[in-house]
């Protein structure tokens, strides 16, 4: 009797599950900005009715997580957040649906989108696969307590025959971290860990020489001048200008040696800015800002961009109610919201808010940041021009490989991943 | 009478060999369904182009997958800095380990303790641990250079250098990994007869006759086994490194299973990264029967 009756209610149980709507289930990302987003999901189950799991984890395993799921031809996601390292090899191989049909039936507007994260994390080849999620493009932070010191002012005049004052050229910032490293005190502080964390760091190096990636057939120009200035400015940075053991900090310890107040400056992403103001983390509270990677001239950036995109995937169990998710979260209210509970906007029309901008006064550098900022090579291999960038800046930092002969080593595997790619003819 | 008794026997033999294999059957097949079934998958998806961005079998290849890693500079580079590291760790570990074990061999009292306390760093998971060391051993907010500092030596760069990281990752490793060593060797060693030693005693023998005529003989097998789990394990060794320095810096850490790990998942590469891992297979396979051997012989 007792074994029918717990049967008969598994079994209505069962019933009640698959008679209710299935949710939108979503891999994330542990980081500031998702959980700003999953703070405000029972807004939206409350409007639509639609239950949101967002399935939390490490950076690291997300690719591992996303890919089986995205190649089934039903996975378990209904909606993805991808990184745009990763743009270039969904798109390739198929994992993304258009969302331009859906785009135009519900006049969702995609104009308000700074161009650049359209470009990054939107649009693949004129299809939009995307709409830009959050951005860490990269900016220099530093302190602005040791500019306003008279004392580091005269000193400064004398050596180098210059105001000490925020950097408007990278060559001015270069002077000033060579200035600031003294008694225990370091000029810069870099996060040499292989692979992404020093291969996107030296991105900044290397666009603020004026260099860039490849040219517009996809022919590397890193074995240029500029990229060889860059990374020698890097390994000196690293091995001269600051702590040891630099060259294997990932970005949480090169955050503690700035955060602890033992360096001027960190090139790094831009949501940490909020983290150096908060006292259980930092000691320099109300002492660092955050501007553009100064480039060549004062009108140019040298700032890397990076950004995610919400997607939903071809093996979407549910894209419609994936899609009225993706409508609402990027919708001008809700990425209001986000970005006053401290997100990182990708749209314009946040970075002008007045109640935005009065929360946060350095917002209007952070959008010159990404006005300003230049793209990293994305194309279907980024992750193993990555992997291979990330191991001859180490041999170079380590002083294993001179500057031209690791720029000249990663330009041949870029040429052949560039090639395999169909970039380069 | 004989004759009849004896079919009789050889018929009941049969039955009860043959009713032995019928139980043992659903096991095996289990066993070599779990453990053949990814081996044969790996090797054969080793011999065709298999991406994860065109995850299908139509492009066979041979051995060409073989002959690009076996090619590939940072492939060998990698199985030859993995090749010192587990000389390095298995070799320390063992000397450390016997060391301890002979001496609690001779502990009489709080022996739980003993063992309690060197099975915590056992039972931490290898990325908690790598955690906690690169915290240790961050050059200036650590505390391993707070306290070298405090008798005047400068700090150390532990996974900055190209010559020191390897060290380092040597070094946790036996932390982590030594008790292993200690807790099968001290089994061993418990496990011996006392009448050897009685009467090696009574023959006048000092105590380190004993060792190298009494212990170290008897030990002998579970030396070997110890050994041979030790070997590869440390070959597998992945988790430190990936959470400690990801290779770097340089190429100074790149061990084997994180190269093939990078085949497959970053550089998606899945038919070169299963030839590599078969060729690693192989040589820890070689390893083993030769050592498997070497035990059977000096039985």
């Amino acid at each position: 009797m007792l074994k029918q009756l717990l049967l008969g209610s598994v079994m209505a149980l069962g019933f009640i599950g698959s008679a209710a709507a299935e949710p939108v289930n979503i891999l994330m990302e542990g980081v500031p900005d998702t959980e700003y987003v999953k703070a405000l999901v029972p807004e939206f189950t409350k409007e639509t009715g639609i239950e949101v799991n967002l399935e939390v984890v490490n950076y690291a395993e997300m690719h591992t997580k996303l890919v089986p799921q995205l190649v089934s031809p039903k996975g378990s996601y209904s909606a993805i957040v991808v990184d745009f390292y990763w743009v270039g090899e969904f798109a390739k191989a198929g994992w993304m649906q258009p969302l331009d049909d859906r785009i135009k039936a519900d006049n969702f507007d995609t104009s308000p989108y700074i161009p650049a994260m359209m470009d990054l994390v939107g649009k693949v080849n004129g299809t939009t696969y995307m709409l830009p999620f959050y951005n860490y493009a990269m900016g220099l932070t530093y302190r602005t307590d040791l500019l306003a010191d008279a004392k580091n002012q005269a000193d400064f005049k004398t050596k180098y025959g210059m105001d000490l004052k925020v950097p408007e050229t990278w060559d001015e910032y270069q002077k000033q971290v060579e200035f600031f490293t003294k008694d225990g005190f370091y000029g810069a502080v870099n996060q040499g860990l292989r692979p992404d964390p020093i291969a996107m760091e030296w991105s900044n190096y290397l666009f603020a020489n004026g260099g860039e990636y490849h040219d517009a057939d996809w022919k590397p120009t890193l074995n240029t001048p500029a990229g060889v200035k860059a990374l020698e400015q890097y390994t000196n940075s690293i091995n001269k200008y600051g702590p040891v053991g630099s060259a294997s900090f990932g970005f949480d310890e090169a955050f503690n040696v700035m955060a602890q107040g033992k360096a001027y400056s960190y090139i790094t992403y831009n949501f940490f800015r909020t983290a150096y103001d908060d006292p259980s983390k930092s000691a320099v509270v109300g002492k660092v800002e955050i501007m553009p990677v100064p480039g060549v001239s004062p009108d140019k950036g040298g700032s890397l961009n990076g950004a995610w995109g919400w997607a939903i995937p071809k093996s979407s169990p549910n894209p419609d109610d994936a899609w009225t998710f993706l409508k609402w979260v990027e919708s001008k209210e809700i990425t209001k919201k986000r970005a006053l509970a401290g997100g990182s906007p990708t749209r314009t029309d946040v970075f002008d808010d007045a109640d935005v901008l009065a929360k946060y006064p350095y917002y209007p550098a952070l959008k010159k940041l990404l006005l300003t900022s230049h793209n990293f090579a994305v194309f279907t291999y980024t992750p193993q021009l990555v992997e291979v960038l990330g191991r001859e800046l180490s041999l170079a930092v380590a002083g294993e490989k001179t500057p031209a002969d690791a720029l000249a080593a990663v330009e041949v595997e870029f040429t052949e991943l560039a090639k395999k790619d169909g970039k380069l003819k | 009478m004989i004759g009849i008794s004896g079919t009789g026997a050889n018929a009941a033999d049969r039955r009860d060999r043959r009713f032995g294999y019928a139980m043992a059957t659903p096991s095996l097949l289990v066993l070599f369904l779990i453990i053949l079934f990814p081996v044969i998958s790996a090797l054969f998806t080793s011999l065709h182009d298999y991406t994860l961005i065109a995850p299908n079998f139509d492009t066979f290849t041979g051995l060409t997958n073989f002959k690009l890693a076996l090619g590939d500079a940072e492939f060998r580079h990698s199985a030859w800095l993995t090749l010192r590291f587990v000389i390095g760790v298995v070799a320390l570990e063992f000397l450390i380990g016997f060391a301890v074990a002979l001496m609690l061999n001779k502990v009489e009292r709080f022996k739980p303790i003993y063992y309690a306390i060197l099975l915590c760093p056992l039972l931490m998971n290898p990325v908690i641990v790598g955690l906690i060391w690169r915290m240790f051993l961050h050059p200036n907010l650590g505390i391993v250079n707070y306290l070298l500092s405090t008798i005047g030596i400068d700090p150390v760069n532990w996974l900055g250098d190209t010559k020191i990281a390897i060290w380092t990752v040597i070094l946790v490793d036996i932390w982590h990994q030594v008790s292993f060593m200690i807790v099968l060797l001290l089994a061993g060693l418990s496990s011996l007869p006392k009448e050897p030693y009685e009467a090696a005693r009574v023959d006048g023998a000092n105590a380190f006759q004993c060792f190298i005529h009494i212990t170290l003989p008897m030990m002998r097998t579970v030396i070997v086994v110890t050994l041979l789990i030790r070997l590869i394990f440390a070959v597998k060794t992945y988790d430190l490194i990936y959470i400690m320095t990801r290779g770097g810096p340089g190429t100074a850490t790149d061990f084997v299973s994180y190269f093939i790990y990078r085949t497959a998942f970053v550089s998606l590469n899945v038919g070169e990264a299963s030839a590599m891992s078969i060729i690693l297979l192989t040589a820890i396979l070689g390893l083993t029967v030769y050592l498997y051997r070497y035990m059977r012989s000096i039985n």
